[in-house]
Parts: structure tokens; C-alpha cells; sequence
């Protein structure tokens, strides 16, 4: 192999070919695979976060009567339910996914690195991840159950066992959260230094792809925002069992603190979950549309704009908590404004696919789905940023819909783009496009059945979180919708079937994957699927950016990044590029 | 990586080749950097609760006045001499940084030496302060005969103890990091090109240092 | 190619004389009690934060490190008032 030594981090890769399959699958330092170990632990509690979105919407659908096979949801349970879907879903099935999976496995390989700056530690951070999420799943099990203050975990309920009648099951949460909080900061210090520091000769920080540019962003405000849900976390913790008095108002406590501090750091977590998508979905638009990204400089500065204002918005998550209407104004503005660098992607995506010469691959499909999808969250967004407006649409469904908006028709579709796109990569086989197809089309069209009809059902003034909405009067000519929408949730489910039965087949009896299926530029095409330990046998030099579609300087329609423009005596681009001949 | 020194500006890439110039400084220690922004934020949770809680309380112990009078059941004096002792290890420390940049061993050895005991000696001393305080009543749920003297006497307990707790496992987790630092320097692992170790540990020392010097004032003197 | 600090160093014990000094004034300042109490916190929080600029610029080197990394290392403070400040302000009326 290479005789060639990496010397960042004091790591040697000189004889990988001996290490035992504990070394190279368990605990695993190499960025791919640990990237990989994240895609599956992110699945599957994405299963899990889905089944217990079943239940919900089975106890909403139809209030009160049993699960097939089953007992009917009692509240408690459903409050169990709602409260670790959200966790589930927000903590362990789209963090890692977009922090884990793709943050892990493309930084090193698209900027031309041999591995993270930190191996060792991006292995930690993979396990911390694992005895999180164990212990949030070993919530679900303990004596009392499970937390069911909301994901959001709002004190006096969730700081005292008397009022939720939840003692450990609280506790575990918190614990996970903070396992969970550690495993995150270990993986940005490791991402924010090497995208700082490791990028190859010529791979200038405006030559990034947007995908990089977005998890390295990304990466800063997790580093900066987790640090204060841990301590606010902590101080929970501490109120449940040591006798602390943090949020509990009886002696002294504050329960709007847990508000400010959660949300300090649950505004920039949810621009966490979002930027990278778009960062993918930039990569995978300008390819199927073989064009350059519309306006890459101001794609960049709409992602640093966007982290910026995303630490001064908090407050909008509490304009109902009685605060300083002043304060809420402040809150108003600087929600409204963060619309803005939102808009210049949409359209810069818009403008990207603009008489392209549109290849309507896979992952194509669903970063357009993205692209329309976010579209609708964010302009839900705008109605809930007017105070005004809020006061009656806060903790009803329309909140419900713009966060599945957002987080479903948009990280999980980009995460879904991005996993078809880089699947040849990761695993050297193709996947099927008909079920990929097929997938994309059900989940497009099913998910909009579920989802847009809770617009509707919040301004008719369902609330979230309820059991029963049964038991109001004023609600009961909803029930329709609300059965309506369940249904579509069932078959959502089902819808994902094809997707489970193409990931898993083809792993296995996929058609071998050539090094660029997609002809792109990216640097991780030039070397072979699955890349080898040390991913470039020597490191490349990159001449140019990463959008190089369709240029009239070269006959192919795609330029990798890693291939000089004429040629010359350096090297081209590696076997199967095909640039400038 | 035996001879190369790891303190590169510029970070060696496979091939022989540098990567694109980005922080110029080498890895551990722009690692080390990103990771204090981040304690940065956590310390700025739990002294920024406490800032919000105790605005909010209205009465609180003020220092110089007697416990029975409603003072601070803090001992002030004993916990200043304990901040000098952390001053002074952050000196020590930088001396050992400074004594191995100019290749001396004697000098890393010695400072080291005296950075672990100062350090361990805080730690010592803020063991004692806590148990003298739990004596007293002082917890972080009070007892009822100190709740009825100290205002908000829970709320001082809960932010006080969780701050300098975290705060003293903080140092306590530098100690053994100075340890194992002070072990390889006693065997020759450092030298003058090769000693990114010694400076990233004693970052982090600085910053443990630098967190106390607020908590100090904040907790204790205001 | 060894570090930047090789060039410029610091009086390491002259910055150490400074702390000390300065503690001594913010304990003394504690115990008079005399002073209006918004403009002692102020004095206080102000001295301290010396301090603590001091142990960065010198100590940790700040002074002698590229721009970016300053700007690095100093980027939670905004945010650190952004959220102490913001939250005050519950209490305005």
C-alpha cells in the first residue's frame, strides 16, 4: 500500500491489511466506516422513531381503541410516545444522520484528505453515540416508563417525578441527551479542524463543494450551541434527583430559564439539521442538472448569514410564555429576516436547474422533492415568525406541520438523496433506480396526503401533544382529517418498504459500481468504491472548483476537480475521469 | 512520525505534499482551541443561569457580612489564597512550556512537577472547602437552619456547588492530563522541535485557570 | 519550522505579579462595602475580566497567534452575552 505516511494526528498507516475485523469494523477509525456504522445506526432508529409515529397517529386516527394485536395507548403512553419520537427522531435518527453519516464520511474524501484529524476520536464520538442511544432506548423499558415531558422536556413537569409521575424514564432521557451531547462536540472538533486544516494543495475554502461548506458551518454551531443544552441538562438532572431548585419555582427556581437555555440551543440545532441538507441537495442539483450551482458565492454567504441570525432568533419558540413583548418583537424581526438568505438558496436552486440538461436520476428526484418540499416549511415559517399570528397557532398542528416539513420533506429527503448518491461509493454496488424510483414517488405523493392537511387541522385549533382530540367538541368535525391523515402515515410507512428491500439487495447483489456513476467532480469520484484506507494513494492537487458542468473549455459535460484544464505534464485526472482528452 | 516534528505550521499530506494553509497551526493544537470555545459556551450555561437566577431572587449573602446576619457562608479568604495557588500553576506551567521550547528537560521536568502539585494542592483545598461548607448546612439543598439565615439559600446552593463542581472536575481531569504529560516528560519523550503535547495540555490548563478567575469574582466576590 | 512564540516572549512573573495585585483589589473592594452596589459589581466583573485576558493574551499566546485564531478562540463571547443579556431582559419593565 502507500508507502507514504500520514503524519497529522501521530497516526501511521503503514500495515492496515493486518488489522483483525474488530479493529477494522468495530471499533473502527476510519472515517468511512465509522461514517458508514452511523447510516446504520441512523435507519435504524429511524424504524424506530417511524413505528412509534404509528402508534400516535393510530391513537389520533382512532382514540382509544386497541393497537392490532395490542392494548389500546393509554395518555401516559401516548405522551411516552409523542415525546421519544421526536427525541428519537431529532436526536438519533437525522443528527447522526446528517452529522454522522455524511459530515463523516464526504469532509475527508471530497477535500482530498487521507482521514479526520482525530481518528481516534471520531471513534469515541461513534460509540458515545451508541451508549446514548442505548440509553435512551433503555428508557423506554424502565419502571414508570418512559419521559413523556416533550422532547422539549419543559419544566416544573419534567423537573419533578410528582408531576409527571416519570422518575427514572426522565432521568435516562437526560442522561442519553447528555451522552449524546458529548458524542456531537467530539465529532464538530474533529470536523471544523479538518476542514480547516486538511485540505488538499488547491482546495481553497471557495473551491469547497456547498457540502462541505454546509457541515463545516454546521459543525461550528453544534460545537457552540450543545455545550448549552448540556449544562442546562445537567441542571435538569440535578433538580430530578439531587434536590437542586435550577427550574422548580418553589424555592426560587426559574422554568422560563429551561425555556431560553433550550432554545438557545434548539434554534441553532434545528439549522444543524437543515444545512447540511441543502448542502447536499446543492451537490446533487448541480449535477443532475449538469450546471454549475447558481451564485456559489452567495450560496455561502447565505449559509454563514443564516448560521448567524439562526443565534439571535430563539425567542420565537416562546412567544407564548408571557416574555417581554419587547424581547418578542426583537425575536419577530430577526425571525422574518433569516427568510431572506433561506430565499436566495431556494432560488439559486431554482436558478441552478434553469435550462439544464436535467437528469432525472434518483437522487435528483429527491433533491428536487427537497427543494419543493423545504420550500413550503420555510413559507409555513413566515406565518409563524408574526407574533401576532403565533399566538394562535402556537402548540397546534400547524407547528407540527412546518417541523415535518422541514425536517421530512427536508433533511430526510436530502439525507435520502444523499444515501442514493453516495451508495456506489460507500459500497461499490449501484442501487436499483425503478425502486428508487418508485420509493421516491410513493413517499413524495404520501407524504403530502399525511402532512398538509395539519395546516389545516392547526388553524382549526388542534393542539399538539393531546390524546384525544375527541374530547373537545370544537375538534370532533376534524376527526375526518385526522383519520385521513393517519391513513396516508400508514401507508407512508409501507411506502419506505422499497427502499429497505433496494438498500439491502443491492448491498449485496447490486451491479458493481464504476468510480463515477454520476460523472461528477467531486474528488471522492476519483478513487475507487469503495475507497481504500488513506483514501489517495498520493494526495491530489485541485485546480478548480467543484461545479464544473457542462464547460465549453472541456468536451465532457463534467470537469473533476482534481484535473487540470490543459492538460500539461501533471498528472490527469485519475482512470475513468475522462477530462479534457 | 519518530523524527518529524508534529508542531508543523504547515500539515504534512500523503505524497509529500503540504494541505491548502489553514489555521497554521498544527492539529492538536487548533483541536485543543475549538475544543475551549466550546467549554467556553458550557461554563457560560451554568454562570449564565446563575447570573439569570440570582437577578431574578432579589435578596442574596453578600460577602463581609456575618453568616447570622444573612452573609455568605462562603469562606472568601481561604478560597483567594486558593486562586493565587491556581495563578501560580498557570505560571509554572508556562514555564515548563517556555523551559522545553529552548530544549531544557530540567526546567520542563521541574515546572511540571510543581503545575501537578499546585494543581492537586486546589483541588485538595476545594475538597475541604466543600466539607466544611456541608457542615455548616451549606449544600446543594440546604439544611432548614441555614435556609432560614441565608437568603435563597437553595437557589445558592444548587448554582454554587453545580459551578465549582464542574469547575473542580474540570481541574481534577487536568491533573491527570498534566500527569500523563509529566510521566513522558520524565522519560525524554519532549524535546525542543517535539513538545505539542506540553502546550496543548497546558491550554487547557490556562483556560481551567481563566474560568476560575471569573467564577472567583462572580460566585464569591459579588 | 517551530511556532511564532519563539519569537516574542512574554515576562511571565511580571504578568504573574499583575494577577496577584489585582486579586488583591477586587478581595479588598469585596469587603468594602461602602461603594454603590451596581458600580462595585461593575469594577469587579471589570478586574476580573482583566485577569482573565491577561492569562489568554499571555499565557496562552493569544497576543503572539494569528488573527484567525483570536477570532476563533473568541468567538463565544458574543454569544455568551447575546444569551445572558437577552434573558435579562425578561426582567425590564
Amino acid at each position: 500500500m502507500a508507502t507514504a505516511e500520514a503524519t497529522m494526528g501521530g497516526m501511521a498507516h503503514a500495515h492496515h491489511e493486518e488489522q483483525s475485523f474488530i479493529r477494522s469494523y468495530i471499533f473502527a477509525t476510519d472515517h468511512k466506516i465509522i461514517g458508514i456504522q452511523f447510516l446504520f445506526a441512523s435507519l435504524f432508529f429511524l424504524l424506530v422513531g417511524g413505528i412509534m409515529a404509528l402508534l400516535i397517529r393510530w391513537q389520533l386516527g382512532f382514540p382509544g381503541q386497541a393497537v392490532p394485536f395490542g392494548d389500546p395507548i393509554s395518555p401516559k403512553s401516548y405522551n411516552a410516545l409523542v415525546t421519544m419520537h421526536g427525541t428519537i427522531m431529532v436526536f438519533f435518527a437525522l443528527m447522526p444522520m446528517v452529522m454522522g453519516v455524511f459530515a463523516n464520511y464526504l469532509i475527508p474524501l471530497k477535500l482530498g484528505a487521507p482521514d479526520m484529524a482525530f481518528p481516534r476520536l471520531n471513534m469515541l464520538s461513534f460509540w458515545m453515540f451508541v451508549s446514548s442511544g442505548t440509553v435512551a432506548m433503555a428508557s423506554l423499558y424502565v419502571e414508570g416508563g418512559a419521559a413523556g415531558a416533550g422532547w422539549t422536556a419543559y419544566p416544573p413537569l419534567s423537573g419533578a417525578a410528582q408531576y409527571s409521575g416519570v422518575s427514572l424514564g426522565q432521568q435516562l432521557w437526560i442522561v442519553s441527551l447528555i451522552l449524546f451531547g458529548a458524542s456531537s462536540l467530539l465529532g464538530s472538533v474533529n470536523y471544523i479542524t479538518t476542514v480547516i486544516n486538511m485540505r488538499a494543495p488547491g482546495m481553497t475554502l471557495f473551491r469547497m463543494p456547498l457540502s462541505i461548506w454546509s457541515l463545516f458551518i454546521t459543525a461550528i454551531l453544534a460545537l457552540l450551541a450543545v455545550p448549552i443544552i448540556a449544562a442546562a441538562a445537567i441542571m435538569l438532572l440535578f433538580d430530578q434527583t439531587i434536590g437542586t431548585t435550577f427550574f422548580l419555582p418553589a424555592d426560587g427556581g426559574q422554568p422560563l430559564l429551561w425555556q431560553h437555555l433550550f432554545w438557545f440551543f434548539g434554534h441553532p440545532e434545528v439549522y444543524i439539521l437543515i444545512l447540511p441538507a441543502m448542502g447536499i441537495v446543492s451537490d446533487i442539483l448541480a449535477n443532475g442538472s449538469r450546471k454549475p450551482i447558481f451564485g456559489y458565492h452567495s450560496m455561502v454567504y447565505a449559509i454563514i448569514t443564516i448560521a448567524f441570525l439562526g443565534w439571535i432568533v430563539w425567542g420565537h419558540h416562546m412567544f407564548q410564555s408571557g416574555m417581554n413583548p419587547l424581547l418578542g418583537t426583537t425575536f419577530m424581526i430577526s425571525t422574518m429576516a433569516i427568510a431572506i438568505p433561506s430565499a436566495i438558496k431556494v432560488f439559486n436552486w431554482l436558478g441552478t436547474m434553469w435550462r439544464g440538461n436535467l437528469q432525472f436520476h434518483t437522487p435528483m428526484l429527491w433533491a428536487i422533492g427537497f427543494v419543493s418540499l423545504f420550500t413550503i416549511g420555510g413559507l409555513s415559517g413566515i406565518f409563524m415568525a408574526s407574533a401576532s399570528v403565533d399566538i394562535f397557532i402556537h402548540d397546534t398542528y400547524f407547528i407540527v406541520a412546518h417541523i415535518h416539513y422541514v425536517l421530512f420533506g427536508g433533511t430526510l429527503m436530502a439525507s435520502f438523496a444523499g444515501i442514493y448518491f453516495w451508495f456506489p461509493k460507500m459500497f461499490g454496488r449501484m442501487m436499483s433506480e425503478r425502486l428508487g424510483k418508485i420509493h421516491f414517488f410513493l413517499t413524495f405523493i404520501l407524504y403530502n396526503l399525511a402532512f398538509f392537511p395539519m395546516h389545516l387541522l392547526g388553524m382549526g385549533g388542534h393542539m399538539r401533544r393531546i390524546a384525544d382530540p375527541t374530547q373537545y367538541e370544537f375538534l370532533r368535525p376534524l376527526q375526518p382529517l385526522n383519520q385521513f391523515i393517519s391513513v396516508s402515515v400508514f401507508l407512508l410507512f409501507l411506502a419506505q418498504i422499497p427502499f429497505v428491500i433496494n438498500f439491502f439487495t443491492s448491498l449485496f447483489k447490486g451491479e458493481q459500481a464504476p468510480l463515477n456513476p454520476w460523472k461528477d467532480n467531486g474528488l471522492e469520484w476519483t478513487v475507487p468504491s469503495p475507497p481504500p484506507h488513506g483514501n489517495f494513494e498520493t494526495t491530489p492537487t485541485v485546480y478548480h472548483g467543484p461545479y464544473e458542468f457542462s464547460s465549453p473549455l472541456v468536451e465532457e459535460d463534467f470537469l473533476p476537480q482534481n484535473a487540470p484544464l490543459n492538460g500539461g505534464e501533471r498528472k490527469a485526472a485519475t482512470v475513468g475521469a475522462g477530462a479534457g482528452e | 512520525m519518530a523524527n518529524e516534528s508534529v508542531m508543523n505550521e504547515a500539515i504534512a499530506m500523503p505524497g509529500g505534499v503540504h494541505a491548502e494553509p489553514g489555521m497554521q497551526v498544527y492539529n492538536q493544537k487548533l483541536g485543543m482551541w475549538v475544543f475551549l470555545a466550546s467549554e467556553v459556551m458550557f461554563f457560560t450555561g451554568l454562570i449564565g443561569a446563575y447570573i439569570i437566577l440570582r437577578f431574578g431572587a432579589g435578596d442574596w449573602a453578600l460577602p463581609g457580612i456575618p453568616l447570622e446576619e444573612g452573609g455568605t457562608p462562603l469562606n472568601i479568604n481561604l478560597t483567594a489564597i486558593n486562586t493565587f495557588m491556581l495563578i501560580c500553576s498557570s505560571v509554572t506551567m508556562v514555564k515548563a512550556f517556555a523551559a522545553i521550547e529552548h530544549g531544557d528537560q530540567k526546567g520542563l521536568r521541574r515546572f511540571l512537577l510543581l503545575t501537578v502539585l499546585l494543581g492537586a494542592s486546589f483541588v485538595g483545598i476545594q475538597i475541604y472547602e466543600y466539607m466544611e461548607l456541608v457542615h455548616e448546612g451549606f449544600m446543594p439543598r440546604c439544611s432548614d437552619e441555614l435556609a432560614a439565615i441565608v437568603p435563597n439559600c437553595h437557589l445558592f446552593g444548587s448554582t454554587f456547588y453545580t459551578m465549582t463542581g464542574f469547575h473542580g472536575t474540570h481541574v481534577s481531569l487536568g491533573v491527570v492530563a498534566l500527569i500523563w504529560v509529566t510521566v513522558k516528560a520524565f522519560r525524554g519523550q519532549y524535546s525542543k522541535e517535539n513538545h505539542g503535547g506540553v502546550e496543548v495540555v497546558g491550554l487547557y490548563w490556562h483556560f481551567v485557570d481563566l474560568v476560575w478567575i471569573m467564577l472567583f469574582t462572580i460566585v464569591y466576590l459579588i | 519550522m517551530a511556532s511564532v512564540e519563539n519569537k516574542k516572549k512574554p515576562n511571565y512573573y511580571l504578568i504573574w505579579f499583575l494577577l496577584f495585585a489585582l486579586t488583591m483589589v477586587e478581595v479588598g473592594l469585596a469587603y468594602v462595602s461602602n461603594l454603590p452596589r451596581n458600580f462595585l459589581i461593575l469594577i469587579l466583573l471589570s478586574l476580573a475580566i482583566w485577569k482573565a485576558v491577561l492569562v489568554a493574551m499571555y499565557y496562552m499566546h493569544l497576543k503572539y497567534e494569528r488573527l484567525r485564531l483570536i477570532l476563533l478562540a473568541t468567538a463565544p463571547i458574543p454569544l455568551a452575552i447575546i444569551l445572558v443579556l437577552g434573558v435579562l431582559l425578561e426582567y425590564a419593565r
